[in-house]
């Protein structure tokens, strides 16, 4: 299972890429993947620790950390906005 | 008409785009891009989530449109580098009245810097650094809760 997880504004700028293709070779939730990414990378425990990040899996905003994730899912890793 | 571009746009070209005998009232909210005395800036560079950033624009336009009976509305935002005093979001809102049209615009400014997926760097001679988020903007946004939930 692929998963692309893309990274803005100052997340992108500290992991120094925009976005990244995870292979998985089980089914997981959100969950999962979020302590599979901890594993792979320490960075990802600050990221998931900063409560005003926000995750959205296909454009929609990730309420329930146990949705089940599927093969071609996008994740974006979403600090604060500063627009306008 | 909703729109995330690098380019630059003409003020009278959008107010024709959006002009109608039905409106008797037009509300307009530009954002440049300021020089702050105490930072030392050249320019902005703007990112940009594109696909989520179009679906959250289009439910702001839906939401205002809904509640203050707009007739029509324009949302531009440029994205990329952008130097001091250039253009950089316009909102445009249109209505039979004008306390529609100026209520509505300011709930799309104030709605849009704190809940659409764009994020300002500040660039400083080769360097670019994101700009956190004020919570004087995120109080605005907040605000409106009570007017649209």
């Amino acid at each position: 299972m692929k998963i692309t997880i893309k990274y803005f504004s100052w997340v992108r700028v500290k992991i120094q890429k925009s976005h990244e293709l995870f292979e998985f070779s089980d089914e997981m939730t959100f969950l999962n993947l979020k302590n599979e990414l901890i594993n792979k990378n320490s960075f990802f425990d600050e990221i998931f620790k900063d409560r005003s990040i926000k995750f959205f899996l296909n454009l929609k905003e990730i309420t329930d950390e146990n949705i089940s994730l599927n093969d071609g899912d996008e994740i974006a890793l979403l600090p604060p906005v500063t627009g306008g | 008409m909703i729109k995330i571009t690098k380019e630059d746009f003409n003020l009278e070209e959008e107010f024709k785009k959006i002009h109608s005998k039905k409106n008797g009232a037009y509300s307009f909210f530009l954002g440049t891009v300021r020089q702050d005395i105490d930072d030392n800036i050249n320019g902005i560079f703007l990112e940009c989530y594109e696909d989520l950033a179009c679906n959250q624009l289009n439910k702001i336009k839906k939401d205002s449109t809904q509640k203050w009976n707009l007739s029509d509305c324009t949302i531009i935002h440029r994205i990329g580098d952008l130097k001091i005093s250039e253009k950089i979001v316009l909102v445009i809102t249109a209505a039979p009245h004008r306390s529609d049209c100026i209520e509505a615009c300011e709930y799309i400014i104030d709605t849009l810097k704190a809940n659409v997926a764009l994020w300002k760097f500040h660039i400083k001679g080769k360097e670019k650094e994101p700009v956190n988020q004020k919570k004087k903007d995120l109080d605005k946004y907040l605000s409106w809760s009570q007017v649209i939930s």
